[in-house]
């Protein structure tokens, strides 16, 4: 059946910035914020925004993301018309299948996906962005500016806007430029790499694109620099809210803690705009007669008997008596047992910190920076895990 | 395992239950923080492998249906068999809820009909228990009982006056069964049996025809000499709850770690509705010792020895202690409860001071304001 507008989720993209949290899982399927995946967001969006077709494109370890994404059940995207559809890259009859080359022919290869709904616009996004943000105004945007193509673009200080992708617009908000990571930015409308584009030009330049062998088939670098050259309308949607990329172990860590501060991030309770995750099924948290928790985020399964400071605690997590978490990050399923220490840390799902053990450290020093013990990682008792570490093997109790 | 078929019984309403029943059936009273007294029997089924399930029901059920809803939260939203609700069907002649369980299954007599397994499960949804089935079901096969009826060893605490006991005969089968005795004798009985689809429809209609509407006097009684009934002992926790006063203890039970290791072991694990909520934020001047918490809570007040259900609110200055308080409440800032059972949505404003007793816990009805 026909529909208006149709979502496609580029979720294939590998993580190497966040380097062992991504060694065994695809980007968006990283936890976060207690009781979600980074996924949860723009799949919650789209649903709130009343877009009920969503094509997920995944290609690097996508088994885990596979089974969390599901029929879609969790986000009410199980539907009979429409609903959440994994895309992995495929092999058509008598050609020679392909990796997604990159963003733009990840939807090149997928088109005859897209056109089963023969949709007017599509919308394009990234699974790596912690926002709440409703597409149907973007929309709405995109048709009253009768544009080929609509940017999500958020104001940044002129400072950060040489860390991102900048569109320079005119006083109507029409993009006449754009520049990735410019020196020195004309402006501070920085890309939040969320599109919608009208489906009929972009099925155009997908193919010119696709033709063109120089190409590297990306959205950034290719099809937004092509329709620009042609003179397309291409219009700037200004979003005003909270919206992060969690691309690296820092920013990843600095989103968590932000949803400590009042108002310093997206609004979990609100369940007028809820975000949505797939269940753990666990019983209520559990609080022992020592436990000493203060702002801190703590999820159901866990059960706390330790001393838990400015962290954010997945489900499942154990801080036994006499242990310390301070400014971490605790994944589903981490241990920390008695007498030891996280701080400024991620422990990423069922990391274990043995007795005494010490992962991270606070802020000082030349080489500091977030520690993180890989998935299912042991630190052994009474070691050692310096800030900056990215522990990917057990370390074992010291032999005397 | 495709062989058993689940039936639960929810059709009463416990009126010990006082301000906790009133807008609800006993099996829709929220219990452990995060779920309903019909999770435990419901999901305990799933575990084991059954894919259809009857839940019979009577009157107030309005809480009951809100809850299960499709059955998808337990995986029971099938096209072909999973949860089906069972309204009265052909019992337009009485008034008043269902005597006993054989008159509820009477009055849904025709969908007994229609089961396509072998074998049948009955079972209470009010008890609070997580009962491996498939053992259950297995120990049903090879002890080639007629009726396999679970036992506890362990008191369930609840009043014999409500309880069922059974006694055990030299050859391992059940001889008798007391019913609702003022002092307790034998073992308990958790009411929950399993037996053959044939049986079950031919004790139905025997005891429709001779006006037998209750299980244990019927059955357990009445037919322990013609019929095998083979006890299952069962030796994990298991509790119901006919009072207030054993709602709030039972609830406090859940403090212990032994026996939150019975009922939630994650190899089976207890569903319930899923709601979205957040994970629960502690303030900085916090302190939540002793204490089972659901998500989506604020908590920014002391919390000691109490249960507090998904989206509870305690704000800054306020001390609560030994209480249960349900989905939604809240309390103001330097409010006191101790001892208090706060339903759904209970608000008490700043500055008070509400205490009950660890024998008579102050139990506020749904929705009030303080």
């Amino acid at each position: 059946m026909k529909k208006e507008c149709i979502a496609m989720l580029l979720a294939g993209g590998q993580g190497s910035r966040l380097y062992a949290l991504t060694s065994h899982i695809a980007k968006p399927a990283v936890p976060f914020g207690g009781k979600y995946r980074i996924i949860d967001f723009p799949l919650s969006n789209c649903v709130n925004s009343g877009i009920d077709t969503v094509g997920v494109l995944t290609q690097y370890r996508p088994m885990e993301l596979n089974s969390y994404v599901g029929n879609g059940q969790p986000w009410d995207l199980d539907r009979l018309d429409g609903g959440v559809h994994i895309l992995p890259p495929y092999v058509s009859s008598g050609e020679k299948g392909t990796w997604y080359k990159g963003t733009a022919n990840a939807i090149y290869q997928n088109m005859g996906f897209i056109e089963l709904y023969d949709p007017d616009y599509v919308l394009i996004l990234s699974g790596d962005h912690i926002y709440k943000m409703n597409y149907a105004d973007m929309l709405a945007h995109h048709k009253k500016e009768e544009a080929a193509c609509t940017i999500s673009v958020l104001e940044v200080t002129m400072e950060e806007a040489t860390r991102f992708g900048i569109m320079n617009v005119d006083e109507n908000d029409t993009i006449y430029e754009f520049e990735e990571k410019p020196a020195h930015p004309k402006s501070n409308l920085a890309s939040m790499g969320i599109y919608i584009f009208t489906w009929s030009k972009l099925r155009e330049y997908l193919m010119a694109d696709e033709a063109d062998e120089g190409s590297s088939n990306d959205f950034g670098k290719n099809i937004i620099p092509a329709m620009l050259a042609a003179g397309e309308k291409m219009t700037a949607y200004r979003f005003h809210g909270y919206w992060k990329d969690v691309g690296t172990i820092d920013s990843l860590w600095d989103a968590n803690m932000d949803l400590l501060a009042p108002n310093g991030s997206v609004n979990l309770h609100d369940t007028d705009w809820p975000i949505y995750a797939r269940p753990a099924g666990v019983p209520p948290q559990f609080m022992g007669e020592s436990a000493r928790v203060t702002h801190s985020l703590v999820t159901g399964g866990s059960s706390i008997s330790g001393t838990v400071e400015n962290s954010v605690l997945f489900h499942s997590v154990t801080v036994e008596e006499g242990a310390t978490v301070r400014y971490s990050i605790l994944m589903p399923g981490a241990v920390v047992k008695a007498g030891a220490t996280v701080e400024y840390a991620i422990l990423a799902e069922h990391a274990a910190v043995e007795e005494g053990a010490r992962v991270g450290a606070p802020p000082g020093g030349d080489n500091w920076g977030i520690a993180v013990v890989a998935a299912g990682v042991t630190v052994g008792p009474g070691r050692t895990v310096p800030p900056k570490a990215m522990l990917t093997e057990d370390l074992k109790k010291e032999e005397k | 395992m495709n062989d058993l078929h689940g039936i639960l019984f929810a059709y009463r309403s416990n009126p010990h239950l006082r301000e906790l029943t009133q807008p609800r059936n006993t099996c829709s009273v929220p219990f452990g923080g995060r779920y309903r007294l019909i999770d435990f029997m419901l999901s305990n089924m799933v575990n084991a492998g059954i894919t259809d399930i009857g839940l019979i029901v009577h009157e107030s059920y309005q809480s009951l249906l809100d809850h299960v809803g499709s059955g998808k939260d337990w995986d029971l939203s099938r096209k072909h068999g999973g949860l089906r609700i069972l309204p009265p069907f052909s019992f337009a002649e009485q008034n008043g809820e269902y005597r006993g369980a054989l008159e509820a299954l009477s009055s849904v007599s025709s969908y007994l009909q229609n089961i396509r397994q072998e074998y049948v499960i009955l079972a209470g949804g009010d008890v609070i228990v997580n009962l491996p089935v498939s053992d259950v079901f297995q120990h049903h096969l090879d002890s080639g009982a007629d009726i396999t009826a679970v036992c506890t060893s362990r008191s369930t605490g609840s009043d014999p006056r409500e309880t069922i006991y059974c006694t055990v005969g030299a050859n391992g089968l059940i001889t008798d069964a007391a019913v609702h005795p003022n002092q307790p004798e034998g073992c308990e009985c958790l009411q929950i049996y399993i037996m053959s689809k044939s049986l079950l429809m031919s004790l139905v209609e025997h005891c429709a025809s001779h006006g037998v509407t209750s299980f244990s006097r019927g059955v357990l009684q009445g037919m322990a000499h013609t019929l095998r009934i083979s006890p299952y002992l069962f030796q994990g926790y298991a509790a119901r709850t006919h009072s207030v006063r054993q709602y709030f203890e039972k609830s406090m039970d859940l403090l212990d770690p032994a026996v939150r290791a019975d009922l939630f072991d994650p190899r089976l694990p207890i569903r319930t509705k899923d709601q979205s909520n957040p994970s629960t934020y502690y303030g900085p001047d916090a302190a939540a010792v002793d204490s089972l918490v659901a998500d989506g809570c604020i908590i920014e007040g002391e919390v000691d020895h109490s249960i507090l259900f998904r989206g509870v609110r305690v704000a800054k200055g306020a001390k609560v202690s030994h209480c249960v308080l349900m989905q939604g409440s809240y309390v103001g800032e330097n409010s006191t409860l101790s001892y208090v059972i706060g339903d759904k949505n209970v608000r008490v404003r700043s500055n008070r001071t509400l205490m009950g007793h660890s024998t008579y816990p102050l139990a506020i009805p749904k929705n009030t304001e303080i």
